[in-house]
């Protein structure tokens, strides 16, 4: 960066270590940037890789109680910031530098209303009065494009849509005109469609303001179309910083590498993704090419493949499938109307086929999922598991399906019981189901399971709550195969996840496909996860199925408008790997 | 909003029958006879049967539960002709009849609720309950109102202080208000500061709201004997509402909306007080509901060690005496009390969080 003006922040050496007991642990490690005023540093790291805690640290938000921070300089416009006092910070928070947060859900106090939210932080800088402060937010909420502005105002937080919660924080955060935006993965928790609309508000907000903005992220994608510096952070520190474009075009560090190719590209296919493991070992000296040629896969072998798979009988068949839920009003709780959750559905599944299943929140996709194997009761229509009617099955007949049909859910961490040891959840399903004939028995094949997701037979005696979230989606999916089944539904079970852990997951389900032979149905809102992973790919909207089709067919050729939109919100999408 | 009240209300209405079904129930079954406890185990028979006769006693019992509902009613039926009697009760106890409609010799009656009269003193039980209900609502209000004003504060305190040390000092305290038992911290008490301290703080061991003055002035108000059993019944409450307070408040504080409150720049007090306290007090509401329902049921132990006179003192006479009437009638206030405060705690839920909808 030639010839560049004063930055607006100039952060040297910044160090936040939390004490833990009489260790410390080292979150953030002399990292040093600048933010320029009109421009965007995008900060992208994995969880816990400290790229929160920095901005929390310049925000002052930590706690003092367990957290160090130092710094040579933190400066913001000449001023410096580090020196000031809790009481002198707190003028600067909000006034100065705004923050917004990942949880649109949860950022909001639920128990008072946006308008006076955001009124609140008005006045605790300015000197106006409550109805001049008013107005101004009133200019704000249309600033930010958010309909009806009188009923938002008087709204309270979760009467309203994620994306319009996100509004009303980005309105709160320009309410005192900022220098600095600070961003924290503002639109993980959204829509792809959704995110777009976003972070388009806030390039133009900025455009508008001239404000400096730090945008922290995970999704390098994200980064591309938004950011005009990047800093990587892993571990702590930063491993590469520089232009947006330098960085991404020729990542120098194995991490930066690493993160890029482990994303599930929207043009080449591969057999395997490679894990941030691989570069970080080296395994690919001669660049790029060299992985392509190891990885790559041809669209003929896909093709006979697709061929011979469509050519048998569907394993699974779903006619006119509804789940209806009943809206109840009234003195005597009388049903007034239904949430169409899956609407007239039909669609068939071929043996080894993964069929992805993508759509936005709400469009039913997981009660979808869970009518199939009647972990919610559908309305009317039918389910075909090998010609067999799930519809009609008796308990007994029932718990038989469930061990054909198996479910791995979104969140690792709630969905495994955290009194329970992980050996014993494995083999939980195995005694219910009666397979293998004693425990000592049952116990080996927890093992087995165990080293084929790839965790140790030691592991069997440990609590989840030892485990990262990878490892226990692992542990959930060991859970799912231990009773052999045929299908199995995978409800946003990467979404948790970061993506190099994600890349690993992905791989250990297609290696356990081709292995057993399964059959996914793999449910996601990642339209590149989901076109990696499916031979077929369906879109839903609002209980229906927008479009049907094979998964590059329909990436490369939308039908539907509405297929199209979600392409096209793909963050990144104009940015591909460097070959 | 109207209708959540009212399914309410109707709700309540239904437990209120069952209630009065129950306690009908219970006595009649039960094992023992009023006219004997009237009379002494040595009256002699036709005594008890006179008795008997006068209370209708010696009435079926479908005759005596139809009876009850019908005294209990707002409206009863209810017959002239004396010698074909099966309303037991005569219109002329009822208060404030008013005669709607006759058939012949029956008529239908718009009354205020008839409890019965007590079986021992012979004084209507609804004069009874009122003259006793005040004292323990009084009691309870006051106590409640001083453990909540304490308890918050102090578990606020807490909660922001959230030191080690500190913690355990306020843990010790919160604990032992907890398991000190009522009968024991109200003889404590009363030892303590109307017996050692008499000279000091002027308080009596005992005594009710009003009492008789050795000057021949009648009855007097004697505020100052609130004093003791307020804080004595108050302490147990103001433990746990102190302990609920300062765990809620202290995981409210880890919430991302806490953050974005200071991320504005707000005061550390502004964030503790607006923003994080309200999210904090759904689970101390409900704690304090339930320990002011108790004790308006009747803090039995600390009425009856101080000589209050309330409802607690009134039901343990009553039981004592197998006095039925009483029994029921008090029963039945307490449910009612419980069904109110349930309803209202309904509705504080709803006004402090706009998620929880009252429809």
């Amino acid at each position: 960066m030639a010839n560049t003006p004063a930055p607006l922040l100039h952060v040297e050496k910044l160090s936040v270590g939390f004490r833990n007991g009489h260790s410390l642990f080292q979150a953030v490690n002399e990292v040093s940037f600048d933010v320029y005023n009109g421009q965007t540093l995008g900060i992208v790291g994995e969880s816990g890789s400290g790229k929160s805690v920095t901005s929390l640290a310049l925000m002052r938000l930590l706690s003092d109680r367990n957290s160090i921070i130092s710094s040579e300089t933190i400066q913001l416009n000449g001023n410096p910031i580090s020196a000031l006092t809790d009481r002198e910070m707190r003028f600067v928070r909000g006034k100065q530098i705004a923050m917004i947060f990942q949880e649109p859900m949860t950022s909001l106090n639920p128990v008072f209303r946006c308008g006076n939210q955001i009124i609140e932080a008005i006045l605790a800088h300015e000197n106006i009065g409550r109805k001049a402060a008013k107005i101004r937010v009133m200019e704000l909420f249309s600033q930010v494009k958010l309909p009806r502005p009188d009923d938002i105002f008087l709204s309270y937080p979760h009467q309203l849509s994620g994306g319009q919660k996100q509004r009303v924080m980005i309105a709160m955060a320009l309410s005192c005109s900022p220098l600095l935006l600070i961003a924290d993965e503002p639109t993980t928790a959204l829509d792809v469609t959704v995110q777009k609309e976003i972070l388009q508000l806030l390039k133009e907000i900025q455009k508008n303001t001239g404000m400096g903005m730090i945008f922290i992220t995970h999704d390098l994608g994200v980064v591309a179309d938004i950011a005009d510096q990047t800093a990587v952070m892993h571990h702590g520190s930063i491993v590469e910083y520089g232009m947006v474009s330098n960085v991404l075009n020729n990542p120098q560090h194995p991490y930066t590498k690493g993160l890029m190719a482990c994303r599930p590209s929207s043009t080449i296919r591969l057999s395997r993704l490679p894990v941030v493991g691989d570069f970080l070992e080296n395994k690919w000296p001669d660049g790029n090419g060299q992985m392509m040629k190891e990885l790559g896969l041809h669209d003929k072998d896909r093709i006979t493949r697709h061929e011979n798979m469509f050519k048998e009988t569907p394993i699974l068949k779903v006619k006119n499938l509804q789940t209806w839920f009943p809206i109840k009003h009234g003195l005597f709780s009388q049903v007034q109307s239904h949430v169409k959750a899956v609407d007239d559905v039909s669609f068939e599944v071929y043996p080894g086929e993964t069929l992805g299943l993508v759509g936005e929140s709400g469009c039913g996709k997981t009660t979808l999922g869970r009518s199939i194997l009647r972990l919610v009761e559908p309305t009317s229509g039918k389910v075909f598991f090998e010609d067999t009617d799930v519809q009609t099955l008796n308990k007994k007949s029932l718990r038989d399906y469930r061990k054909e049909a198996q479910i791995v859910f979104q969140d690792p961490y709630s969905s495994l019981n955290p009194g329970m040891t992980i050996g014993h959840a494995i083999m939980e399903p195995l005694q219910v189901h009666g397979l293998l004939p004693d425990n000592r028995m049952r116990k080996e094949k927890v093992y087995e399971l165990l080293s084929q997701v790839g965790l140790e037979a030691s592991h069997f005696q440990r609590y989840p709550h030892e485990f990262s979230g990878g490892q226990r989606q692992r542990i959930c999916i060991a859970r799912a195969l231990a009773v052999q089944p045929k299908l199995l539904v995978c409800d946003e079970s990467v979404s948790a996840l970061d993506v190099s852990v994600q890349a690993q997951v992905l791989n250990l389900l297609n290696h356990l496909k081709q292995t057993y032979h399964f059959t996914y149905i793999f449910i996601s809102h990642d339209l590149s996860v989901v076109r990696y992973m499916s031979d077929r790919v369906m879109v839903m909207k609002d209980g229906k199925i927008e479009e049907l089709a094979e998964a590059d067919q329909l990436y490369n050729h939308p039908k539907s408008a509405y297929t199209q939109k979600l392409i096209e919100a793909i963050p990144g999408k104009n940015f591909t790997l460097n070959k | 909003m109207a209708s959540f009240i009212i399914k309410r209300f109707f709700y309540g209405f239904m437990v209120v029958v069952g209630v009065i079904t129950l306690v009908f129930l219970l006595f009649t079954i039960l094992p023992g006879d009023p006219a004997r406890m009237m009379l002494g185990q040595r009256a002699d028979q036709q005594a008890v049967d006179a008795i008997h006769k006068e209370l209708g006693l010696d009435k079926p019992l479908v005759i005596q539960y139809f009876n009850h509902l019908n005294n209990l009613s707002f409206l009863s039926v209810h017959s002239t002709n004396e010698k074909k009697v099966t309303y037991l009760t005569k219109e002329s106890e009822y208060v404030h009849a008013k005669r709607l409609v006759s058939f012949g010799e029956t008529s239908l009656i718009l009354k205020v609720p008839f409890f019965g009269k007590s079986y021992i003193s012979k004084r209507e039980v609804s004069v009874i309950l009122a003259g006793a209900f005040p004292n323990t609502f009084l009691l309870a209000t006051l106590s409640i109102l001083v453990a909540m004003i304490i308890g918050i504060t102090v578990g606020s305190v807490t909660a922001v202080i959230n030191a080690a040390w500190f913690n355990r000092i306020v843990l010790v305290f919160t604990a032992f208000g907890m398991a000190l038992p009522s009968f024991f911290a109200a003889i404590i008490m009363a030892w303590i500061f109307a017996f050692l301290l008499s000279d000091y703080t002027g308080l009596n061991m005992f005594g009710s709201l009003y009492e008789v003055d050795d000057y021949g002035n009648g009855e007097v108000l004697q505020l100052k004997n609130l004093i003791l059993p307020v804080i004595t019944l108050g302490i147990r409450p103001l433990a746990v509402i102190t302990e609920l307070t300062r765990t809620s408040l202290i995981e409210v504080f880890s919430q991302d909306y806490i953050r974005t409150a200071r991320a504005k720049g707000l005061s550390g007090f502004r964030v503790v007080v607006v923003h994080a306290l309200r999210n904090a007090l759904n689970p101390v509401i409900t704690s304090v509901s339930s320990w002011y329902a108790s004790s308006l049921a009747g803090a039995v132990f600390i009425e009856y060690i101080f000589d209050w006179k309330g409802i607690g003192v009134v039901i343990v006479e009553a039981l004592e005496n197998y006095d039925l009437p009483v029994v029921m009638g008090s029963v039945l206030l307490i449910a009612i009390i419980l069904i109110i405060i349930n309803i209202f705690v309904d509705i504080v839920y709803g006004l402090l969080d706009p998620r929880v909808s009252v429809t």
